[in-house]
């Protein structure tokens, strides 16, 4: 192959390859990427919606905190990796007041325990109650503990399987503050 | 979907478990290459094994000066399992390094080494791919074609599958170059041609990637220039060969 035609593969190869990146550029706004796809609990679909009653009796529904990033925790009392990141749950909860909403969502155990629990470790994020376990269902909970991180736009951005540490909680919440 | 791996009180994720079976065998294939290239095979083995502790370490490293004011307060947490606390990019620097450091160390000659390095890189690389299908991460862009993969209720591309079958098209160039005796250091330079290429071309077949400048994606920014890289590396070769 001569000089000449070496460089000419070189120069078609840049410019071939500048356009194809130019053209598949993704949208500046990432929750667009979401428009039309079903709500599923999977990186990049909407989360799915649901109605509970939280712990202090009120109703809760998940889509009435659109706008802010939610951070969705799946949790019950037996479980000790979820007794050792609640702290943590707490802690950012308090920092972040107002930007972040923390939703402890508890799997299938009686309000009485529930609340001596919180009580004891002195939880005071939102707990909605999973008596039937459909919401840890619908979110395809598979083990304990499970957080989903939810940014503004409704649109699930990172699924955390097994417990987060301060350090990890502050890597994740980058990613939809 | 892989499921959660439940060993007593530890639940491991599977794609990590496929994660290290890649890494075993990249290294198995690198010491085979590097035996039939008239290399000790074991140096692959151990400057691989060295790079990738490295690379924990300093991707533990990395993340614990990021998050500092976390640690500080949990200092056991610098040493704990999680298997998130990690850092990529300073894992992978330190990692080549302390690889680079054992091949000078022992005076091996580098183009060899990284000519039996290729197809290792390529093998572990196709069956990371395959791992992230079956995990559902890495998702493909949504599609209508007849092959695509029904994941959450979304027909998307198996853009998993397309580099799997890149990278295994590309080892196949690599390991047919092994037996013939071209320059050394050629080998490498094919490969990361070929790899290059492919995440250029395959990465728009993927939902979501690291973006810059208004949306270029990243991996194909960097692909275009591995491939550059290469090709003009190449370049003395075939030049000198006409």
């Amino acid at each position: 192959m001569t000089r000449t035609r070496w460089n000419a593969l070189t120069a078609i190869m840049l410019l071939v390859g500048i356009a194809w990146i130019w053209i598949n550029r993704l949208p500046a706004d990432s929750a667009a990427s979401a428009n039309g796809l079903p709500p599923a609990p999977a990186v990049g679909h909407p989360a799915p919606d649901f109605t509970l009653t939280t712990l202090t009796g009120e109703a809760f529904t998940l889509s009435t905190l659109r706008g802010t990033p939610v951070v969705l925790n799946f949790w019950a009392t037996w479980c000790p990796p979820c007794r050792a990141e609640l702290p943590e749950l707490e802690a950012a909860g308090r920092q972040y007041a107002g930007q972040i909403a923390i939703i402890g969502v508890n799997q299938a155990e009686a309000r009485a325990d529930v609340q001596a629990f919180a009580g004891e470790m002195g939880l005071t994020f939102p707990m909605p109650l999973d008596e039937q376990t459909q919401v840890s269902r619908l979110y395809g909970v598979r083990s304990l503990p499970t957080t989903f991180f939810i940014d503004r736009g409704g649109v699930i951005r990172q699924i955390q399987v097994g417990p987060v540490t301060e350090a990890t909680l502050a890597q994740l919440l980058r990613t939809i503050r | 979907m892989l499921p959660v791996v439940q060993l007593g009180p530890l639940s491991i994720q599977a794609y990590l478990l496929v994660l290290l079976l890649s890494a075993w065998a990249g290294l198995a294939i690198g010491a085979w290459a590097a035996q039939r290239l008239g290399l000790d095979g074991n140096h692959i083995y151990n400057a691989g094994l060295y790079g990738l502790l490295a690379g924990l370490v300093a991707g533990r490293a990395g993340h614990v000066i990021a998050f500092w004011s976390a640690y500080r307060a949990q200092p056991v947490e610098i040493i704990g399992l999680n298997t998130r606390a990690f850092l990529l990019w300073p894992g992978i620097v330190v990692g080549l390094m302390v690889a680079g450091w054992y091949v000078r160390r022992h005076k091996l000659p580098w183009g060899p080494v990284l000519d039996a390095a290729a197809p290792g890189a390529l093998v572990g690389i196709a069956i990371a791919d395959l791992g992230a299908l079956l995990a559902g991460r890495a998702l493909g862009a949504p599609t209508t074609a007849p092959w695509a993969v029904t994941v959450w209720g979304v027909a998307r591309h198996p853009s998993q599958v397309y580099e799997t079958l890149a990278a295994l098209t590309v080892l196949a160039v690599t390991l047919r170059m092994l037996g013939t005796r071209g320059r050394p250091g050629s080998v490498a330079w094919v490969g990361l041609l070929g790899y290059g290429l492919s995440r250029w071309l395959l990465e728009p077949f993927r939902a979501e990637s690291t973006s810059i400048l208004g949306g270029l994606r990243v991996p194909q920014l960097l692909g275009l220039a591995a491939a550059l890289i290469a090709l003009w590396a190449l370049r003395g070769n075939v030049l000198a060969d006409d």
